[in-house]
Order: C-alpha cells, then sequence, then structure tokens
C-alpha cells in the first residue's frame, strides 16, 4: 500500500494551496490563562464511562457482519476459489470473491492501493482472497471457513536481507528493487574522511513494529440510495472519503465518513483500507448495513508495520568533536507492494547535526510480506538507532562528554532543507537544559562507580533528534459559533486520535473567548458536517488547526465587540471580553454580559470562519528534542530495568501540559517497546509465515517495562514565526531518540553495544557472554 | 473465532470425569489457556466440561502431619498470596506471582497451570506440526530462539508452566481423580517427554482430572526460590528459569537438592548434575561456579537460543548465591 504516496503525510516541497489571509497578524500571546495549562480532556467523561462511541461501537438495525478470508501463503496464485457451499449457509447474506459470479466485475476494482481487490496473486500471508457477510459474526468467520481455494504455492522471500541474493524468488516481475536506490550528497566525502582524527563504521540493524492501536482497523457501512454512509476507525475522515469514492467510482459529496471517536492509528490510518471497500460492496449487495473489524492477527498481517532498516553507518570526526564527515548505506523493505520502506530513512543522518560532506544511499526492497504504512515518524527512530550511537561512540573515542560532542555540532540551517535557516533551533536548550534537569553529569559518574552489587551495573544515555515534518500548515478552515445565550460552538474536520485535540482546540477558542472550554461544542471528524481537513498525521494536527481555531475565535470575539461598541456607544478598540462579558479596558467603566447584546439576540449568533495561513516561506519549522535515561543491568541475566527517562522537546508553545505530557510519555514508551521488545518475527526460509501473531510473541511493553519516573521539560523558545500559536508537533518526535538512548544507557553499563533491535536478555546476555569469550 | 462446541457445566467431580471420558471433550478450569487454544484452533474440541464451580476443588489445607494439600482450581493469585505457602514454600508463591498478569493470576489456577499446552509459535500457529499429530517439528529448521537445550527429541517445545518445576523441586505430587478411582502421580513422573510420546504434555488419560497438588512437610532447613527471566517484565513465559529446594543444615551443608529448570526442555528438568554438585557441600563461591556449569553441560542448543546456555547459567549462579 503507497501509504507514502497516497496519503500526504506532510507537505514537505509542495506549493501551499491557496488560503485566505487571516483578518489581522494575530500577535503572539504575551500572557494566557487556559492555553499552557494543565487540562484535562474534554471528553475524559465519554471516554471513560463508556458512552464515547467509537466506530467498532456502532450497532444499526438489521446490520450485518463481515469477515475477510486471507491468503494463508506467504505466495501464492489463486486458481480458483469455490464459494457455493458457503452462500448456502444459514444466515450468511453474501460471498464475494474476484472469481464468484457476478461479481466478476469486482475484479476489475482498483482500490487506492493500485492492486485488485482481490489479487489473483497473493504477494503476501494476509491478502485479501474473498469477504462475507453473515447475520452475526460468527457465521460470518463460518461461510469463510466453507470456502474451498485452490492455490498454486509460489517461491517466497521473506526477509529483505534475502531478496536479492542470487536466484532469490521476485516478488514482482522485474526482481525486487523497489526502484533505484535512492542517493544524497553534499560536500566532498572523502576530504572529510581525510581531515577526520577518528573514522568508525558500524552496522546496525532495527527490526519490523507492528501498530497496535486498540482499537483494529475497521469500518461500519451504510447505504441510503446512491449515497454511502462509513463510520471508520480512523485518522482522517477526508483522505478515507477521497479513497472510497475512487475506488468506487462514486463522487466524493456521495460518501459520508465519519469518525468522531477512533481507538488510535498511530500512522496506520490515515486512508481507507480494503477492508473500507468490501464492508461498502458487502453492504451494497446485501442491502443491509455491514460492519467489519479485524481481527488483532489481521491487523498484524496486512495493514501495516514500521519497516525493518538495515544500516551501515561510517562517520569520520576530529579530535574536538566537530563532524567532518557521514556516510549511510541502508535497505530496508516496505513489504510486497511500494509502501515507502526507506521513507524518512537517513533523514536524520543528512539534517540533524551539522556535518559539511554527507552521503547517503537507501534501497527499498520488496519481500513477501505485509506492506508498511507510516509509523509514527516513520524512518526516523530506526536512522537514530544508528546515527546516536555512532554518535555515543565517536564522542568516546575523542574523549568527549556525550552531549558535549552533540552541542558542538548543532547546525543553524537546515543543511538538507536548502539551507534554509529554522524558525526556531531548539537543539541546543533541548540539550543543555535537558541534561542539567536530569543531572547528566552527576547520574554518569554516579553509574561509573557501580554498585552494591557486582553483577549489577547502571548506565546512564541519551540520544537526540529532531523530525522531518511537525509545523503543520494549510489547509485547515474551521468555525466557531457563539449563540445568543453566549454559547460556543467548534467545528472543525480534524480527527482527534486519542491525543487530546478537542481539548486543545477548546483551549485556545476559550482563550479568546473567555469561556470554559469544557463548554465549548466540539463538532468534527464528519465529512458531511465539518470542514476539509487532512488526516491527523505527522505531528501536524496543533500546529495546523490551533491557528486556524484562534483566527475563528478572533473574528467571533472581534464581532461582539463591535455589537458592543454600537450598544454602548464608545470605540471597540477599548473594549475587551471578560468571563462572558464585554468590559471597557480604557475609559469610563461600561460593560455589557454578551447575552445582553442586543444585537447578537436579533441575529442569533456570530461566526467566525478561521483559515490556517501559510507557513514561513523562507524557513523550515521542525521540533527538536533530547532524551535522557538511567537504567540498571544485571550481568548474569541480562535484564535491564530503565529506572527513569527524561525528554526535553522543543515544541513550541505548550498548549496543554497534560497532553503534552501524554504525548511525550507514550512516545517513550513506544521508543521502549520498539528498543526493547518488540520484533515481527516470520518464519525466514521455511514458511516464510507470521510467527509472532498475538501480543503474547509479539511483545509490547507493559507497565512494568516503563519506568514510573518519566518527566518532560519543555524548551519553548518562542516560536512567534512558525505560526499564530506558536506551537509545534511533539506526538511523534517523543517517540524518535528513545530507543538509541537506551542502547547508549546499556553501553554505559556495560560496555557491550547492541546494535540490533530489541535489547532483550537474550540478546544482551549473548553478547556479554560473548565478550567473555573474547568473541 | 472459535469452533462451535457444546457446554457441561459438571456439579461434581464424578459428572466431570463422566464427560470428558467422551472424544473431543475438553477440560475448562480458569479458562485462560483454554480460550486461546480455541481461538488459535489448536485443537478440535466438540464439548468444553467446565470443573469451575466445584468449591472442594478450591483452597489450601494443612493436614496434621505438616503437609500442605492445595485444591487444583485455587487461583494463582491465591496461591502467591496464601501465608503458609509464602512462609514455608517461598518457591511456589514466587512461581505463581510470575505467572502472566494480575488478570491471569486472579483467573487462573494451579492445576490449569501444571497442565497448560506450550506456547511453541509453531504449535500454536497454523502449522502441522508433530505436536498436533504431523509429520515433523518446525522449530528444527525455522525460528527457535525459544525453544528447549535439553531434551528435544522430535519436538522442541519448552514447559511453559512456573509452578510445575517448583512443585517437582518441592517433591510434590498430583492427586488424579478418573474412571478408575484417585491415583497419586508425582510431579516427576507426571510429565511425557516427547521422546515418549510428542503429542501429549501429561500422564493425564481421557477423564482424568487433577484434583489436588500435595506438598510434603517442609522439614528443618528448607530454602527455596523461584526466579525466571523473560523478554518482558510481565505478562511473558520463561526464557529460563530455575526453581530451588535445598535442604541445608546448620553448618550450612547442601543435605537434599531439588533443582529443577523452566524455559528449557520440553518437562520441567531436573538437574541431576547440579543436584549432584550441590550435596554433601556448603554453597561457595567455587560450588557455585561449578553448580553454573554443570547446569548446561549437556546443553544442546538450536540456531537461535544459543543465548539460554550463558542465561541458564547465569539464573542458576545467581540463585544459589542468594540462598546461600
Amino acid at each position: 500500500m503507497s501509504a507514502d504516496k497516497e496519503v500526504r503525510y506532510w507537505l514537505e516541497g509542495t506549493e501551499l494551496l491557496e488560503t485566505p489571509q487571516p483578518d489581522q497578524d494575530l500577535e503572539p500571546w504575551t500572557e494566557t490563562r487556559v492555553v499552557g495549562q494543565r487540562r484535562p480532556r474534554v471528553d475524559a467523561y465519554e471516554r471513560v464511562s463508556g458512552t464515547a462511541r467509537y466506530p467498532s461501537d456502532v450497532v444499526l438495525p438489521g446490520m450485518l457482519y463481515g469477515a475477510i478470508l486471507r491468503c494463508p501463503h506467504s505466495h501464492a496464485r489463486v486458481r480458483s476459489v469455490d464459494i457455493s457451499a458457503a452462500t448456502g449457509m444459514p444466515g450468511v447474506h453474501a460471498v464475494l470473491s474476484g472469481f464468484s459470479e457476478p461479481d466478476r466485475a469486482l475484479r476489475a476494482h482498483r482500490s487506492l492501493l493500485r492492486e485488485q481487490l482481490f489479487n489473483p496473486v497473493c504477494r503476501h500471508e494476509g491478502e485479501v482472497v474473498a469477504a462475507a457477510a453473515a447475520d452475526t459474526p460468527y457465521r460470518a468467520r463460518d461461510a469463510l471457513r466453507a470456502i474451498r481455494v485452490d492455490y498454486e504455492e509460489l517461491e517466497f522471500v521473506s526477509d529483505e536481507r534475502d531478496a536479492l541474493e542470487p536466484g532469490a524468488p521476485p516478488v514482482h516481475e522485474g526482481g525486487n528493487r523497489v526502484g533505484d536506490p535512492q542517493v544524497y550528497e553534499r560536500g566532498d566525502l572523502a576530504r572529510g574522511f581525510e581531515e577526520a582524527d577518528v573514522v568508525l563504521e558500524e552496522e546496525y540493524r532495527t527490526e519490523c513494529q507492528l501498530h497496535t492501536p486498540l482499537e483494529p482497523h475497521g469500518c461500519v457501512a451504510e447505504w441510503e440510495g446512491d449515497r454511502l454512509t462509513l463510520w471508520e476507525s480512523t485518522q482522517g475522515v477526508y483522505p478515507v472519503r477521497q479513497q472510497v469514492a475512487q475506488a468506487l467510482g462514486m463522487r466524493q459529496s456521495r460518501v459520508r465518513v465519519l469518525g468522531e471517536y477512533m481507538g488510535g492509528g498511530f500512522g496506520s490510518k490515515l486512508g481507507a483500507g480494503k477492508y473500507t471497500i468490501l464492508a461498502a460492496l458487502l453492504a451494497k449487495v446485501t442491502a443491509r448495513p455491514v460492519k467489519l473489524f479485524l481481527t488483532r492477527e489481521e491487523t498484524f498481517l496486512a495493514v501495516g508495520n514500521r519497516p525493518p532498516a538495515n544500516m551501515r553507518l561510517r562517520a569520520g570526526a576530529k579530535r574536538d568533536g566537530t563532524l567532518t564527515a557521514l556516510e549511510f548505506v541502508a535497505t530496508a523493505t516496505g513489504g510486497a507492494y511500494p509502501a515507502g520502506g526507506t521513507s524518512a530513512l537517513d533523514y536524520l543522518v543528512r539534517n540533524l547535526y551539522l556535518c559539511p560532506n554527507v552521503r547517503t544511499e537507501t534501497a527499498d526492497l520488496y519481500i513477501n510480506a505485509g506492506p508498511a504504512r507510516a509509523m509514527r515518524a516513520p524512518g526516523h527512530p530506526q536512522c537514530s538507532w544508528a546515527l546516536e550511537q555512532m554518535v555515543d561512540a565517536l564522542a568516546e573515542a575523542v574523549g568527549m562528554d556525550p552531549v558535549e560532542f552533540r552541542l558542538r555540532n548543532v547546525p543553524e540551517v537546515s543543511q538538507a532543507g536548502r539551507g534554509r535557516p529554522y524558525t526556531t533551533t531548539g537543539l541546543a536548550e533541548c540539550l543543555g537544559r535537558g541534561a542539567e534537569a536530569f543531572g547528566w553529569a552527576e547520574a554518569r559518574a554516579r553509574a561509573e562507580e557501580g554498585t552494591a552489587d557486582p553483577t549489577v551495573r547502571r548506565g546512564v544515555g541519551m540520544a537526540g533528534g529532531m523530525w522531518a515534518a511537525g509545523g503543520g500548515g494549510p489547509p485547515s478552515t474551521v468555525i466557531i459559533k457563539l449563540f445568543s445565550d453566549g454559547a460556543v460552538s467548534l467545528n472543525m474536520g480534524a480527527s482527534d486520535i486519542g491525543t487530546g485535540t478537542k481539548t486543545v482546540m477548546a483551549m485556545v477558542a476559550a482563550e479568546e473567548l473567555w469561556v470554559d472550554p469544557g463548554e465549548i461544542q466540539i463538532e468534527h471528524a464528519d465529512t458531511a458536517t465539518t470542514h476539509f481537513a487532512s488526516a491527523s498525521g505527522g505531528s501536524k494536527t496543533v500546529p495546523t488547526e490551533s491557528p486556524a481555531v484562534r483566527a475563528a475565535a478572533v473574528l467571533v470575539k472581534q464581532q461582539l465587540l463591535e455589537m458592543a461598541a454600537r450598544q454602548l456607544d464608545v470605540d471597540a478598540a477599548t473594549l475587551d471580553l471578560r468571563e462572558g462579558r464585554v468590559v471597557s479596558t480604557s475609559g469610563p467603566p461600561r460593560e455589557v454580559a454578551v447575552s445582553e447584546l442586543t444585537e447578537l439576540r436579533r441575529r442569533g449568533f456570530v461566526e467566525g470562519i478561521g483559515f490556517r495561513g501559510p507557513n514561513p516561506r523562507d524557513k523550515e519549522v521542525h521540533p527538536f528534542v533530547a532524551q535522557f535515561c538511567e537504567v540498571e543491568v544485571d550481568l548474569s541475566t541480562g535484564e535491564v530495568e530503565i529506572l527513569r527517562f527524561l525528554g526535553a522537546h522543543d515544541s513550541g508553545r505548550v498548549l496543554n501540559r497534560t497532553t503534552y505530557d501524554n504525548q511525550v510519555f507514550g512516545g517513550m514508551t513506544m521508543g521502549i517497546g520498539f528498543g526493547s521488545t518488540e520484533k515481527r518475527v516470520l518464519d525466514r526460509g521455511q514458511s516464510g509465515l507470521l510467527l509472532s501473531r498475538g501480543w503474547h510473541d509479539y511483545r509490547i511493553p507493559t507497565a512494568m517495562d516503563v519506568p514510573a519516573n518519566m518527566s518532560t521539560v519543555p524548551v519553548d523558545p518562542g516560536d512567534a514565526e512558525a505560526n499564530t500559536t506558536g506551537a509545534k508537533g511533539i506526538g511523534e518526535p517523543a517517540t524518535i531518540p528513545t530507543a538509541a538512548a537506551v542502547a547508549n544507557a546499556v553501553y554505559h553499563a556495560t560496555g557491550v553495544r547492541i546494535t540490533e533491535t530489541p535489547i532483550t536478555p537474550a540478546r544482551l546476555v549473548e553478547a556479554l557472554a560473548g565478550r567473555e569469550r573474547g568473541v | 473465532m472459535i469452533q462451535s462446541f457444546s457446554y457441561v457445566k459438571a456439579g461434581s467431580l464424578d459428572e466431570a470425569i463422566e464427560h470428558l471420558r467422551a472424544e473431543g471433550a475438553r477440560i475448562h478450569a480458569g479458562g485462560t489457556d483454554l480460550l486461546g487454544c480455541l481461538r488459535d484452533d489448536v485443537f478440535e474440541v466438540d464439548r468444553v466440561v467446565s470443573i469451575a464451580g466445584l468449591e472442594p476443588l478450591k483452597g489450601v489445607r494443612e493436614v496434621a502431619d505438616g503437609t500442605l494439600k492445595i485444591g487444583a482450581l485455587t487461583p494463582l493469585a491465591a496461591v502467591a498470596a496464601d501465608a503458609r505457602v509464602r512462609a514455608r514454600y517461598p518457591a511456589l508463591a514466587q512461581a505463581a506471582e510470575a505467572v502472566g498478569t494480575p488478570q491471569l493470576r486472579n483467573q487462573g489456577t494451579l492445576g490449569g497451570n501444571v497442565c497448560q499446552k506450550p506456547r511453541c509459535w509453531y504449535y500454536r500457529g497454523p502449522f502441522p506440526c508433530r505436536r498436533k499429530g504431523g509429520e515433523r517439528c518446525y522449530a528444527v529448521s525455522g525460528n527457535n530462539e525459544g525453544h528447549a537445550i535439553f531434551g528435544g527429541a522430535g519436538c522442541h517445545i519448552v514447559h511453559p508452566s512456573d509452578t510445575a518445576p517448583v512443585l517437582s523441586a518441592l517433591g510434590a505430587t498430583a492427586v488424579v481423580a478418573g474412571p478408575g478411582g484417585i491415583r497419586s502421580v508425582p510431579l516427576d513422573d507426571f510429565f511425557v517427554p516427547p521422546r515418549l510420546d510428542p503429542t501429549r504434555e501429561t500422564v493425564l488419560e481421557a477423564g482424568e482430572v487433577v484434583s489436588e497438588l500435595v506438598l510434603p512437610p517442609p522439614g528443618e532447613g528448607l530454602r527455596s526460590s523461584y526466579r525466571k527471566v523473560r523478554g518482558r517484565r510481565a505478562w511473558d513465559f520463561a526464557l529460563a528459569g530455575v526453581a530451588l529446594a535445598l535442604r541445608v543444615d546448620s553448618s550450612g551443608v547442601v543435605q537434599e537438592a531439588g533443582v529443577v529448570f523452566s524455559g528449557v526442555a520440553p518437562v520441567p528438568w531436573r538437574s541431576r548434575p547440579v543436584e549432584r554438585v550441590l550435596t554433601g557441600e556448603r554453597l561457595t563461591e567455587d560450588v557455585v561456579r561449578l553448580a553454573g556449569e554443570v547446569a548446561v553441560e549437556s546443553a544442546q542448543p538450536l540456531r537461535h537460543n544459543q543465548y539460554k546456555v550463558p542465561l541458564l547459567r547465569g539464573i542458576v549462579e545467581r540463585e544459589l548465591a542468594a540462598l546461600a
């Protein structure tokens, strides 16, 4: 699935869409009452009490349940599909396959995935072969069991490290390269290495990480005549609508997508899936609403992952810590279809540290496995795993402190971004203030003194980072209405994917309108009733939507002040809002309650339409980060206990400290999983099938695996240039350096570099034993 | 999705035994393992026979000579919390506490933990492996990072239980009720290694139910512990583990040693070599080191599980040192 091509994750290099400018240039806030505070979610009660209706909660009268039959082989040609036994079963209303009459026409359906809906050649385990709808989920599954499929099993390759071997079975005609390797170069690499006093080279690998949102992928589909309504668990209702309309040959206006609540996506729900199209088709042929949600196992097989990456990094530095050369060569795989296996994989090498001589080469390969989808900071945690361990090693090699070394190499401009300056570069502050708040120097020294138990060692490590997107940008349209009783409603197309978007937007509106954020009625994520928005992803939702919210709120406020000015016969410029009243800020004291504004009562409401203005044209907007951690390692068992973590983040202005902290803690947790517990396991060289099929064998971290002691240090350099709320993204930067920081801490504790994720007791105890033997 | 089956809630042990004699009948106690097996299609089932309501099979009883009898339906959480267990057999409390998660320990039973099915990903996955009556063990040429380094013979699973190695080390017996009456089986004889039959884990015959686990009185000088290492700090099975039950006299000399490993063999793996090294010795640094060495001397690691050799040695040394 070509998530990175079809679903625009951020607008890098894209000409900005024509968007009206706000009526006035809003000055940055100087003092805030609401913004920046700790606020619980405006929908917390609904979420914890169970009254929030997620797509998987939707039950409609007469609704059927859909289920998908998936290919059980790594690579197979579908010779025939016999659905005759399944169609007659009690309660079964429809069975679809590419071979079944009268559904042969379905073979022509080319979805957003650029593959056929029912692919005659299944290139990975879990490809869609048939689908059924029945009056219970159990009968739908029984129908699948009754379908007879004749497969011709084909040779396969299930690991990208085998994909280019001579004789490796081609996943597609033409071989296993998705395209030519991507090369980036600047400066003179050879000279850079000549100038270096120290040159190090190392190979790194990161394993495939799976998306594990609490709510699996799926939807409920219902037709009324030729209009289709979808309740979809998605990060973006508009991309889903566009893709479904395209796949089904419909006008976008005939498709309505709702996604008010959704149970997590992490990048894997930026658009529609085959399941969406199948639900719509099953609903069409049965003339009933159809609910189709995937099982956990199906989500592991078919709807995304963070690609595994194999990276070789060679780096040179001078004695004084100046980086002189970086050479990065990597292969990765997005699975069986073009899916951005190497997306942004070299970004940090190109950009994070000042280095004049850089060359990167990344090759994306096909294997017979489920396709990648965007996953929380695509490419970045992988690259960080290599770069941040290498920088740590370079610092040691030249005898410098790792924080000092990084501070020596902080760039002022975006080196791969045409040399344009950043609006703010918080990297140095993240490093400096983070180290200070963590007690870096003391903790390092204390760790080196050892512990009372000679088989237990302490280590302290850190890593820096930045995120390729996170500045947000147009388009975004937000409408705020204020009614005659003073009540406020906020209308936006964006999804709240669990990050607290609704809460943050309510706080921004409340800041301007002097109302309680919890009182603001929010309508969002519904293509029929809310305005166009891009998917919530790329850590761009807050910096994209919040300036539009602020602009809309200011327009509402201006109208109220003007109404009051006419009513009080004073200049509007002398008035301001205070807790439901318009009051004079200079001259004789005058005031009127908003609900007493005659014009407002006559009109019934005022409305402000806010647009997201363009980003600064000649600058780059990025979030920066430095994370620090302390670990304890048992040398006899290889067990690592992470004792504490601190994240210092430049994500611009903090709009809600609670949701900000939640994002950082969640990002660290996911990074700990990436670095310490998680890996997709395929049966390499045997069946190619998924072995880590559930949460027993695919280990996401538990509460016991993450430290209770997690903290944040917001670094807010005041990014007035980025946008009118000064906010940048936080969700993705929070997970980028985490795994590398753990690896560096483990090295500090043990002297052993673990260059392959995850750092399990198995891997570490073997490495420690190898060192003892002198291997 | 789970296959169709009928459900019987047994009102008595005899009734359960009667129903369980039928082909395709499966026992339900806590259900935490059964449900996963059904979802994963590990075996066929016609009838689920629930013994969950049989109150006499729940709870810990002490008899006059100090023997402790633990009903097979006693939840793991209750085993771990029992004051007598904690005081006399700390290893058992530690093992019960090391299982799964709080929810699983509240629901899962001691009998079920001893009788659970292996976690091998080929056995649990869509592979017709030897343990499921198929032709081959897929772990041999596949990914065997979680598999056995001892006792693999045509099947390389590891036994998943944390409590079974402890019960074995403590010399416990299982009381088994069946169509032919009641019999007592020492834990050491309870498990079936794959060289005898790769398709079964225990000696239980059709209709037989473990009703009780019986711990002999601790006697003088018993020191016991259980320790496992896992890939994640909760909700995970052992990569390797060791149950120790040592009888140490007043001068610190080990009179009797029970040493049983978890996570490294198809059955709880009693290590006679370590027991021999320890018996008659004090737990000095040299003895501990030697015990670590002999613990793994007959290990036969596969391609991806060589780490289990240093890991098991490390755990054995660490736990012996802690008991010294």
